[in-house]
């Protein structure tokens, strides 16, 4: 799942400055799940904007709407009408969300109030950690299902370097688990420590080439 | 098309007595609001002549929703419920103005116009409310008591007395090894008791087993029990948790394995074994410096102490801290013993114990002769530590029910009965739930069993139906919910679409609202408390004028903290607007952020003391809402207001003025 962070209110505020009637839109997949562009975040933004420009002593009008799937034109469809009773929209979505409002709705301007930052999964209620870098390579097989590339801090494909602390932690981070030795646990489970033995060549990092495009077979 | 709603509204002056309400004029302006069917001014509308003459109306104009702007609905809520149900109108659709405890007697002068706001407020939460239909649910008739102790052994009989097929799961291979602690102290014959149980046809028995796995809800548990190598699968409608406790002795562990300290139990078996070599001429007794509450150490202690007296004649020496008598049959004990001549030493510090030639010596510092006191004996009966069976640690995390600081189960919260856990349907009784004596156990073994057969007996559950519901549309199935409801009533669930969505179970749901707060799809709807009926409330001010304070109450505490104001008299000022929440954690960010948009000064959210919320973790949800709630406001710099979280009990009415008069102040003195 695709995982966001709200931009600082500093930045948004900027954004809406210019205008007195803004839409607040959300995608009610991803970022829902990781309470950061669902209907409850939209309410909650707009409330906040409504406030801040109160109490500048300013009047704006937010709109506020929530679709399925902001990366898909037809979703985003839904929300025409509103859209076109607003100057410049506010889009808690992912990248590929705020792209998609801001393709179909050229004449406006489409601001991303959320930091798009990784595909990860929930560790706990509320924390979200990174899984997967999108590298268009997956080395996974290899390692115990545990990616190095997003989860060791260096990136190692030869791991572990020199530096786990006491307890299999990472030495940038003490709070995070190092991958290495998690792939090391994961495959003495699978009593397939050999591929510790393994060195792998440097990764191709050109194995998806941008802007990637993948072309499903129409069947 | 929405039919047009019919509003009545009925008022109490309370015989007359709410002297600083001008009740014309609230009738007059009220009567401005739309909608209004009929208003009615009563002065005794919760007497049966009150009742009769709102029924009446309801029926003759037709009403379909109604407003009560009298006393707290902690009184007169359920009063004014049957009448609407009398008429054959759903009892929901009904709203409290509380215009005595939190108007008029809570504050001086006139409070006319206060009331009505209340009024207003009550009728703008009207219009929306919802029917909720009560419905049957069946449940499984058979349960599942977890135990091969005294309390598991007489769980399962007394079940089995009022009809309950019961299933008595013990890991041991003979029904009863476990028996014979306790009790045997209270003279209770243990062979009696396990034959009773065998003979049942009521009680089956599974030894040499253990549970595995536990799925499904109150009514409908599914449990994997491990017997042998093989797995059985069996379904219960409620499960009984009595596994008992386990002792250490406290003493050095170099001298614990020394055959002349022993713990009470043994100490037992020794006074009534023949074949003893050599019977102890002087025997210690050291306890009650550990636990303080333990009654059963006590009775423990007492009767060895007496009977080491009586079978041998030794000499008997105690060494104790206070001695509690507060539990039937100690006291008499007590005197016994100290009339047979066992000598009783208070001291403070616990005493030293070191082994020495096959003896024991004890020093102690006697607090009343104020000396050190040394003596030697042939036996020490060494204070005992109360711990809780080595399953319980597996067994809470298979059943979702926490543990108390010291591992045994059943939080400390207070608002949990004494033998009810956070989960419905799982029953917790005698030891496995901290220290206890035979009278406790007896106690919790027939309110469970009463628990059970309230639950269980005609093999189906009346309760309403989805009163909190995540609207299977807009559920992302992010599984929020299910994480965060404290009561584990939420799972995954097929939709119609073969979606998978959380389903709320109607049964096991305690309706605190905790999962519709969090709910970032806004997908779960709770019938009374939606969105619309808490905003409905709040623009209410919006109507009337800036510089209100708002105060979401807790239903359990804060709620009934202001009640109290207002009947002691205690007074706070006019500008505070509550509003009633089935728990603090269900109070939204978005909720709060909307009454600031609305005009609020400040906004405070009341709830239980820490560690005393009726929904386990509402009130420390509710407080770290709070302050991402203010992270918020700051962002946007909302000229310093801000929301404050505040913790008080039912009891605590001077807390709860003292809190709502300092936002006040804050608030006016920041010229707002």
């Amino acid at each position: 799942m695709i995982i966001a962070e709200r931009k600082p209110m500093e930045e948004i505020k900027q954004f809406v400055a210019p205008y007195k009637k803004v839409l607040v839109a959300g995608c009610g997949t991803c970022v829902t799940v990781c309470w950061v562009g669902g209907e409850k975040e939209v309410a909650m933004l707009a409330s906040q904007l409504r406030l801040a420009t109160s109490s500048e002593g300013k009047k704006i009008s937010v709109l506020e709407a929530t679709v399925e799937r902001q990366c898909e034109k037809e979703m985003v469809e839904e929300i025409r009408d509103k859209v076109a009773e607003v100057e410049a929209v506010l889009s808690l979505a992912c990248g590929s969300g705020v792209q998609t409002m801001a393709e179909m709705f050229e004449d406006k301007p489409v601001f991303p109030a959320v930091n798009t930052t990784f595909i990860g999964m929930p560790e706990k209620d509320g924390l979200w950690v990174e899984m997967c870098g999108a590298c268009g390579d997956c080395f996974l097989d290899r390692t115990g299902g545990v990616c190095p590339v997003v989860r060791c801090a260096k990136g190692l494909l030869n791991g572990p370097c020199g530096g786990t602390r006491k307890g299999g932690k990472c030495e940038i981070d003490p709070d995070k688990d190092c991958a290495w030795v998690l792939i090391y646990r994961r495959l003495e489970k699978q009593g397939r420590l050999d591929l510790m033995r393994e060195y792998y060549a440097p990764k191709n990092h050109r194995a998806v080439k941008r802007p990637g495009r993948v072309q499903a077979i129409k069947a | 098309m929405k039919l047009k709603t019919k509003i009545g509204i009925f008022i109490c002056n309370c015989g007359g007595t709410l002297n600083n309400i001008d009740f014309d004029a609230v009738v007059k302006k009220v009567a401005e609001l739309p909608g209004i069917t009929s208003i009615k001014l009563s002065s005794n509308l919760c007497l049966e002549e009150g009742k009769k003459k709102m029924l009446s109306c309801i029926k003759k104009e037709n009403i379909d929703r109604v407003v009560v702007a009298a006393c707290s609905p902690e009184f007169s809520e359920h009063i004014y419920r049957e009448v609407l149900e009398k008429t054959g109108l759903n009892g929901h659709l009904l709203s409290i103005a509380n215009i005595r405890e939190q108007c008029s007697w809570a504050h001086e002068g006139d409070v006319t116009e206060k009331a009505v706001e209340l009024i207003k407020m009550a009728v703008n939460r009207v219009r929306l409310l919802q029917p909720l239909e009560k419905k049957e649910f069946p449940v499984n008739k058979e349960v599942l008591v977890i135990g091969g102790g005294f309390s598991a052994i007489n769980t399962a009989l007394q079940l089995s007395r009022v009809g309950l097929r019961t299933t008595l799961l013990q890991q041991d291979a003979t029904l009863g090894e476990r028996t014979g602690g306790l009790e045997s102290f209270y003279g209770v014959d243990r062979g009696t008791t396990i034959s009773a149980a065998q003979a049942d046809k009521n009680i089956e028995v599974l030894t040499s087993a253990w549970v595995e796995e536990v799925g499904g809800r109150v009514g409908d548990f599914s449990v994997s029990i491990r017997k042998g190598g093989r797995e059985i699968l069996r379904k219960y409608g409620a499960i009984v948790v009595a596994t008992g406790y386990q002792t250490k002795l406290a003493v050095n562990p170099a001298i614990a394995s020394s055959s002349n300290i022993v713990s009470q139990q043994q100490f037992r078996s020794m006074l009534g074994d023949p074949s003893l070599e050599k019977e102890p001429k002087s025997v210690g007794f050291v306890f009650d410096f550990s636990d303080e509450n333990s009654r059963f150490p006590t009775v423990a202690a007492l009767s060895n102490a007496l009977e080491a007296k009586k079978i041998w004649g030794s000499e008997v020496y105690v060494f104790c801290k206070s001695i509690k008598v507060d539990s039937e049959g100690i006291e008499r004990l007590y005197h016994g013993a100290r009339d047979c001549g066992v000598v009783f030493l208070k001291c403070e510090v616990p005493p030293t114990v070191v082994a020495e030639n096959g003896r024991v010596r004890i020093e102690a510092q006697d607090v009343f002769i104020g000396e050190d006191i040394t003596l030697t004996c042939d036996v020490l009966v060494a204070e005992e530590v109360y711990l809780p069976s080595e399953k319980v640690g597996t067994l809470s995390s298979l059943l979702s029910v926490r543990t108390d600081s010291r591992g045994f189960l059943q939080d400390e919260n207070v608002h949990l009965y004494p033998v009810a856990s956070e989960r419905k349907g799982i029953f917790l009784v005698g030891e496995c739930r901290g220290g206890s004596d035979l009278g406790r156990v007896l106690t919790d073994i027939s309110s469970v069993v009463m628990n059970i057969h309230d639950l269980l007996s005609s093999g189906k559950a009346l309760v309403d139906e989805e009163r909190v519901k995540a609207d299977p549309q807009k559920c992302v199935a992010c599984l929020t919910c299910i994480r965060v409801c404290p009561h584990d009533a939420i799972q995954l669930i097929q939709a119609d679409n073969s979606k998978e969505v959380a389903g709320i179970s109607d049964l096991a749901c305690y309706a605190c609202g905790v999962c519709a707060a969090i709910c970032p799809a806004k997908a779960i709807k709770f019938q009374g408390y939606r969105d619309e009926e808490i905003l409905a409330q709040i623009e209410t001010f919006g109507e009337s004028l800036d510089g209100r304070d708002v105060a979401f109450c807790c239903e359990h505490s804060a709620y009934h903290a202001a009640d109290l104001a207002g009947k002691l008299g205690l007074h706070y000022p006019q500008n505070l607007r509550i509003i009633q929440v089935p728990c603090a954690g269900q109070v939204d960010v978005f909720h709060i952020l909307k009454a600031f948009e609305m005009g609020a000064a400040g906004v405070l959210v009341m709830g239980c003391e820490e560690g005393a919320c009726h929904h386990i973790a509402g009130n420390t949800r509710a407080k770290e809402r709070v302050r991402y709630c203010n992270t918020l406001l700051q962002e946007v710099s909302v000229d310093g207001r801000s929301v404050a979280m505040f913790n008080l009990s039912p009891n605590a009415p001077y807390k709860f003025v003292r809190a709502v008069s300092e936002i006040s102040k804050t608030t006016k003195e920041s010229g707002r």
